[in-house]
């Protein structure tokens, strides 16, 4: 279920609009490969996947869903970096 | 009128001999050349690293003179192109001599680049950098006796999404016919969050890789490998020790598009999806591996990439008014050991669907493997048609 606004200003917005799994997941990755603790990532993707793929990673991985947003054509996903690496 | 091709792999090859071939009439008359720019003097069957690292087979076998496999109406430029201008419509080579074109094909492909991650070329073998990195798995791997292999993922883009998994497949096969599977620990690793980054396929890998006790890490994203201690660390914070590493490296586009600046931060050419158009210029085009497009980069795909483009240059210098449409038709072999293979099949429009191993779609594999140098001369683009149906949509300009 999405959520609303979040209000959050994205530190990256990564643009995966027409891509299909594996690509905004994959778009994701490369984007927290190159983000810094307390980082907010914006995924925008229309690929249905990108929402359960983006929440399993960012339960896995201890970094946390800010918002999913629906737009009229592709949801927003932001993604707060709390971890990456071994700190 | 001058049609400059860039990159002697698949794509850039198939695309200077569809032009010569179509453009035949108009190069005997001397209106038109068709120049390729090769780095290389040699062509590599890329798939078949696999076999090399895998398997054993020859290195020798699947390379090949570039200059073997070129129509001899095509100008064969064996040197690096040092920058290209698409603003001036020029590619400087690496001598320093600048040649004008009319229309550009930049099929430059994808680097791999182990560097991109701390220690990984210190700690990691592979079977993407070359026949001879290749090969030195092959030793590595008939000297193991016991212990664990860890292969996978190390970073992505990467060239031929199945390999990772096929890579597993097969050491697990060569384990077991030296009669030593049991004393071999096997593990993949994917930053992804199932064994194959499609779920219809990874529905397929996933029960054959647990029937053949292949342990799965997902969400690993590699950080850095410290080869000292072993072990392999994630940006996630996990670890894994091992005592043979096996990982594809993270993939960036070429030197000569990040030099000329026209690709994005890693490197890739963005480009339309349909026309294959870089965009922004109308008569400049990119196929295969260094394009931003959201395809497989393999063969197949720079393959009927190449068909798109030259058709559209064919088109507009031939007046004809027709404008070509890649449809995003992936078609990526994909061995799964016991002589099986299945393909991943899928297009912009249609999602990856489940496609189980089979005895025969193995052999077809191994037949295209033999079939691939024919495939280049563009003469056989026929069968091609009758196996893949539709790969593109043609529309009047």
């Amino acid at each position: 279920m999405a959520t609303p606004e979040s209000g959050v200003k994205p530190t990256t917005v990564v643009d995966s609009r027409g891509t299909m799994c594996p690509g905004p997941i994959t778009d994701l990755f490369r984007a927290y490969r190159n983000a810094n603790i307390g980082d907010i990532i914006e995924l925008w993707a229309t690929d249905p996947a990108a929402k359960s793929d983006s929440e399993a990673w960012a339960k896995r991985s201890g970094n946390e869903i800010v918002a999913v947003i629906d737009e009229k054509d592709h949801i927003r996903i932001q993604v707060r970096i709390l971890k990456k690496g071994r700190q | 009128m001058d049609i400059i091709v860039i990159g002697g792999g698949s794509g850039g090859t198939l695309s200077a001999n569809l032009l010569a071939k179509q453009l035949s009439n108009e190069i005997r008359g001397g209106q038109v050349r068709v120049h390729l720019i090769s780095a290389s003097q040699h062509h590599i069957f890329q798939p078949g690293y696999l076999h090399v690292a895998f398997a054993g087979q020859d290195p020798a076998e699947i390379v090949r003179e570039e200059r073997s496999l070129v129509r001899p109406d095509v100008q064969l430029i064996e040197e690096a192109a040092e920058r290209i201008d698409l603003r001036s419509q020029a590619v400087t080579l690496v001598s320093g001599k600048r040649l004008q074109y009319d229309y550009l094909i930049v099929a430059t492909g994808s680097v791999p680049s182990p560097e991109a991650i701390p220690r990984l070329s210190d700690a990691s073998l592979n079977f993407h950098t070359g026949p001879d990195e290749s090969r030195k798995i092959w030793d590595t791997i008939q000297e193991f006796d016991r212990g664990h292999v860890v292969v996978g993922i190390a970073g992505v883009p990467h060239k031929c999404p199945p390999s990772p998994n096929e890579a597993a497949f097969l050491a697990d096969d060569y384990f077991r016919k030296r009669g030593i599977r049991d004393k071999v620990k096997l593990t993949f690793l994917t930053p992804y969050p199932r064994a194959y980054p499609a779920e219809p396929m990874s529905r397929v890998v996933e029960p054959r890789f647990k029937e053949r006790g292949i342990e799965v890490v997902t969400f690993f994203n590699v950080e850095s490998v410290d080869p000292a201690r072993r072990e392999i660390y994630s940006l996630e914070g996990d670890s894994v020790s091992y005592d043979l590493l096996i990982v594809v490296p993270p993939h960036r586009g070429s030197d000569v598009v990040i030099r000329s600046g026209i690709g994005d931060a890693d490197g890739w050419i963005p480009t339309d999806k349909n026309t294959m158009r870089i965009v922004g210029h109308e008569n400049a085009y990119a196929v295969g591996d260094a394009t931003n497009i959201p395809v497989s980069k393999t063969g197949v795909t720079a393959h009927l990439q190449a068909i798109t483009a030259t058709s559209n240059i064919v088109s507009a210098i031939q007046r004809r008014r027709e404008l070509y449409k890649y449809n995003g038709r992936i078609h990526c072999p994909f061995e799964m050991g016991s002589g099986k293979a299945a393909f991943v099949i899928g297009s912009y429009d249609t999602p990856v669907k489940e496609v189980h191993p089979t005895r025969i779609r193995y052999m077809m594999k191994k037949s295209f493997a033999k079939f691939y140098w024919r495939t280049l001369s563009g003469n056989w683009d026929w069968i091609f048609n009758i196996y893949f149906g539709k790969t593109h949509m043609v529309e009047t300009a």
